[in-house]
């Protein structure tokens, strides 16, 4: 049956679609090209194999930018007929988020990752020289593993590659109006993107991330490169300046990740050891240890092996990260890993390809690798660098080996589940290999390349040791941190030590060595950002633990009961928690947030205030009213205090604030009335006060309402007196008119009160005012949590100080790569 | 001896125990029954019994929820959890919770929800709440 379709919009995606096969195309003949440009043409100066390589690169370049701005057409025009924008975006997103669905599906990462590929590569054409041939045959075979990862074309009955171009009505959901020819007239919107990425690090982390995980194909490349042409020796320079780059960008993409969280999502903190997290600092952690052993072997000879098993494996595990996010096996150990896109065996196969080259060029030179047959010195600086990138590489093998659970599980055909406490499990052994490597880049400072003077290393490193021991005992008894676990204790005198060593080789390089300046930089940046998760991490407080209103439950084990960490507050009742006094003010929304004012105070012993703010922690609905919630976070210069709302009225979004404006129904919020009789100046208590009848108003108004001269109106001045000693004024309205008698009742919603002038008594000259209370749990309520990280700011400072120490090195090694 | 051959003797060392600590920390999915035997933590996997009570009321404690779950053998029991009830935790397919039996009484400190994605209605969605911040 072929059904005309009406309204669908077909030639973007089939130009988009005609775009993914030129550029998987023109990647494989770029591959083929300089493959043997490299064998073929070798030692020719021109080459028709490399003019043609460079031309497929080229197209397959602006292929790849077609596709995109295919994608961003179909997506900004809102075109639902597309699986992905119908999956990913809707009508209501903000333009600059249409940027961040744009990535939101996986194939969009891989278009990223290809487009940044693509760039990297036109550098080294242009770049490169001599390496040009051998190094782009390796680009462009992964630029045709990437292109095959979007291709989603059937061959031999077995779909390769996902492409962001399929049709809604092809994605195999099952629903009987895509026989409809107007199927479209149904489909109004998006499916519209998860609240919790509507954030605007989600429109630069990725791509950051993403040029991090492609820049790694550069040393890669250089090594294959390498040592296919046999030029052992050669490629390890310009590897280096490119390491560094890649380090440099990955590191920030990483980190930028761990900001996103802390800032917008509510797990509490800003690293939660997710196998997805874990994932993208394999390949950190293996390319910081190569570019250590290439340092290493450029200096001294030693290490070759090292340094290119370093180098290889960083891009394997790039593909490995890939397959652990992409290929839906974490399941049920990740929360934010993608479900299989039945790419499961393609990315295997993308990771083994890449393997199998490493494995096969490392055997085949093998014989003629220059490995040193000599020991190194054991004061000597190569040596230490040396052992520091083995642990570095061991820190990966770790994380790889617990990450790695339903791998190993799927392999095996085991059962095992990952550790019960598996965030403390990675701290402890993961602060362990940071002591190590931390003393390391501390003390390899003061020994130098081939042979330094013994007495002279013991007597430096031990008086910045003791220093440091000083400056930690100091830090650890002011910040708490020494009722954790020793060996924080440790890693955080470790940080110390090489902070302190690190500053010394500054001071010199301001001295005149300023070739040094960078890698001290960038280690003074590595030791205070641990040092500031050591602090943030290990001494957060719980702020919200104060227990009045919680009502203990019988049956609680000691241990599950320390973790009452969310707080319940009622609207406009203050409560004590910590250091402040906490008020939930009030909600508001602002489609599609739904902001919680909370203020906090601070007073001191005199009663003054001493510090008042607002946040506004917000919560996120979205159509199937699930709720995203996101904290809000005061910033200070040594602390944060960061808050979001766990928990709301489960009737909703409703019951807040504009309580009730059924008036039939809206008795029911309330318990019984009571009506009391008083005179003028008289008291009346209620559970939470008392309120004072101040005086009768006789030209009393009401909105709406013209009163004519028979009419009369007679309001009530009445003085609440909440529980918190604030004044709220009231003046319900009594009315006759037109021989009936009505009255208009006031609300006072923050004492949760109704108050009615329901009858005046002539004779005694007495009125009756009716009192509505709203019983307890029918008050405006939030739960919510709030965290104190102390410190936090060591943790992005030192961030930043380290991508300023790569910067500083990469200029450095740029300038050695011209002199060579 | 070689000071690499010494050095390398060490690297396989810690590789070695690495293993065995990630192997010993490593826990196992198991069902309540199983759970009822030890007194360590571990991972049961279920789908929460949807007829049953299910109390979570902020006003009296804003830390209890508890409901029952059904494990993959069909055995049921009450969940308590310190903390709030996760949102849409009604939809949710499947549970897995770690903790420990308390009496009779499932104590999870982590549940991991598998729902139906909200946004893309082929896919499961897995969402994770602890009851504690997590601290070193």
């Amino acid at each position: 049956m072929n059904t005309v379709f009406k309204g669908e919009h077909l030639l973007p995606g089939q130009i988009g679609q005609f775009f993914i096969v030129l550029s998987f195309g023109a990647a494989l003949l770029s591959f083929i090209s300089y493959y043997f440009a490299t064998t073929d043409d070798a030692g020719k100066a021109d080459s028709s194999w490399q003019r043609l390589g460079r031309l497929g690169f080229y197209v397959n370049s602006v292929a790849i930018v077609g596709m995109g701005t295919c994608l961003f057409y179909v997506l900004y025009n809102h075109y639902f007929e597309y699986h992905y924008a119908w999956a990913y975006t809707s009508r209501s997103l903000p333009v600059y988020y249409l940027v961040s669905g744009f990535w939101n599906g996986q194939e969009g990462g891989f278009l990223l990752w290809a487009f940044w590929q693509g760039v990297l590569g036109n550098i080294l054409i242009v770049k490169a020289k001599s390496w040009e041939r051998p190094v782009m045959t390796v680009v462009a075979l992964s630029q045709v593993l990437l292109a095959t990862m979007v291709l989603g074309i059937d061959i031999f009955g077995k779909r390769i590659g996902s492409s962001p171009f399929l049709l809604l009505r092809n994605s195999g959901i099952e629903a009987p109006i895509f026989s409809q020819p107007n199927y479209l007239d149904f489909i109004k919107d998006g499916q519209g993107m998860n609240p919790s990425l509507q954030n605007y690090w989600m429109v630069i982390h990725p791509p950051t991330l993403f040029l991090g995980f492609a820049s790694i194909i550069v040393p890669f490349a250089y090594a294959v490169a390498g040592l296919w042409q046999k030029r052992y020796k050669e490629w390890v320079q310009p590897a280096i300046s490119y390491a560094l780059f890649g380090s440099m960008i990955l590191g920030t993409g990483v980190i930028m990740g761990s900001f996103w969280a802390y800032e917008s999502l509510n797990f509490g903190g800003f690293w939660a050891w997710d196998p997805v997290e874990n994932g993208s600092i394999f390949p950190w952690l293996t390319i910081v240890a190569a570019l250590h052993v290439l340092i290493v072997y450029k200096n001294s000879g030693h290490s070759y092996f090292t340094a290119t098993f370093l180098v290889l494996i960083s891009f394997v595990l790039v593909w490995y990260t890939s397959f652990l996010s992409r290929s839906g096996i974490l399941g049920e150990s990740s929360v934010h890993a993608f479900t299989d896109l039945g790419m499961f065996w393609q990315l295997v196969i993308g990771i083994l390809i890449f393997l199998a080259l490493s494995i096969f060029v490392l055997v085949w030179r093998w014989k003629e690798l220059p490995i040193t047959k000599k020991d190194e010195e054991t004061y000597s600086r190569e040596f230490w660098m040396f052992v520091g990138a083995v642990f570095l590489g061991l820190s990966c093998f770790h994380l790889i080996v617990v990450t790695s659970v339903p791998v190993w599980n799927a392999m095996f055909g085991t059962k095992i589940a990952p550790p019960a406490d598996a965030v403390k499990h990675y701290n402890v052994i993961q602060a362990s290999f940071a002591f190590v490597i931390t003393l390391l880049t501390g003390f390899t400072q003061f020994l130098k390349y081939k042979k330094t003077d013994i007495t002279r290393f013991f007597i430096t490193t031990g008086v910045y040791f003791v220093f440091a021991i000083l400056v930690t005992v100091l830090v650890v008894y002011l910040t708490g941190v020494y009722r954790l676990n020793f060996v924080f204790n440790l890693m955080m005198c470790g940080s110390v030590y090489s902070v302190i060593a690190n500053g010394k080789v500054l001071a010199d390089a301001f001295r005149g060595k300023f070739k040094l300046a960078g890698a001290a930089v960038a280690h003074i940046g590595f030791g205070l950002l641990l040092v500031g998760s050591i602090i943030a991490a290990g001494t957060s407080k719980i702020v919200s633990e104060n227990a009045s209103g919680v009502v203990n439950v019988q049956g609680f084990d000691a241990k599950a009961g320390n973790a009452r960490e969310n707080i319940m507050i009622y609207k406009n009742t203050p409560v004590k928690m910590g250091d402040y006094t906490v008020t939930y003010l009030g909600d508001s929304i602002s489609s599609p947030y739904h902001f919680y004012r909370v203020n906090y105070k601070k007073v001191d012993a005199t009663g003054k205030v001493v510090e008042e703010f607002v946040l506004k922690p917000k919560v996120q609905a979205s159509r199937d009213a699930g709720m995203a919630s996101s904290p809000d976070t005061k910033h200070y210069l040594f602390n944060d205090l960061y808050t979001h709302v766990t928990a709301i009225p489960s009737e909703g979004f409703a019951m807040q604030g504009e309580a009730g404006h059924d008036e039939g129904n809206d008795d029911k919020n309330y318990d019984e009335p009571v009506a009391h009789e008083v005179a003028i100046g008289d008291t009346i208590r209620y559970r939470d006060g008392f309120m004072i009848v101040k005086s009768l108003n006789k030209q009393a108004t009401v909105q709406n309402i013209p009163l004519t001269a028979n009419d009369v109106a007679i309001g009530a001045n009445i003085e609440v007196h909440g529980r918190d000693g604030k004044v709220y004024n009231a003046e319900p309205v009594f009315m006759i008119r037109g021989g009936n008698v009505f009255d208009f009742a006031r609300k006072v919603d923050d004492a949760g009160l109704k108050l009615r002038f329901s009858r005046i008594n002539p004779e005694n000259k007495k009125v009756e005012i009716t009192v509505y209370q709203q019983p307890q749990n029918k008050r405006p309520w939030i739960v919510m949590r709030a965290i104190s990280f102390p410190y936090i700011n060591f943790f992005w400072s030192g961030t930043i100080i380290m991508v300023i120490g790569f910067l500083l090195s990469i200029q450095r090694r740029n300038k050695e790569l011209k002199t060579v | 001896m070689k000071k690499s051959a010494i050095f390398g003797l060490v690297v396989i060392a810690v590789a070695i125990a690495v293993i065995i600590s990630v192997y010993s920390s490593s826990s196992t999915y198991a069902t309540f029954a199983e759970a009822q035997q030890t007194s360590s933590e571990l991972h049961v996997i279920g789908h929460f019994s949807k007829g049953k009570e299910m109390v979570y009321d902020a006003t009296k404690d804003a830390n209890y929820f508890s409901f029952y779950m059904k494990d993959n053998k069909g055995e049921e029991r009450k969940v308590v959890f310190t903390g709030t009830k996760p949102e849409d935790f009604e939809r949710s397919e499947q549970l897995v919770l770690t903790g420990q039996m308390v009496g009779s009484e499932f104590h999870a400190s982590k549940i991991l929800m598998k729902c139906p994605s909200k946004y893309t209605q082929d896919k499961l969605e897995v969402t994770e709440v602890k009851a504690k911040q997590a601290s070193i």
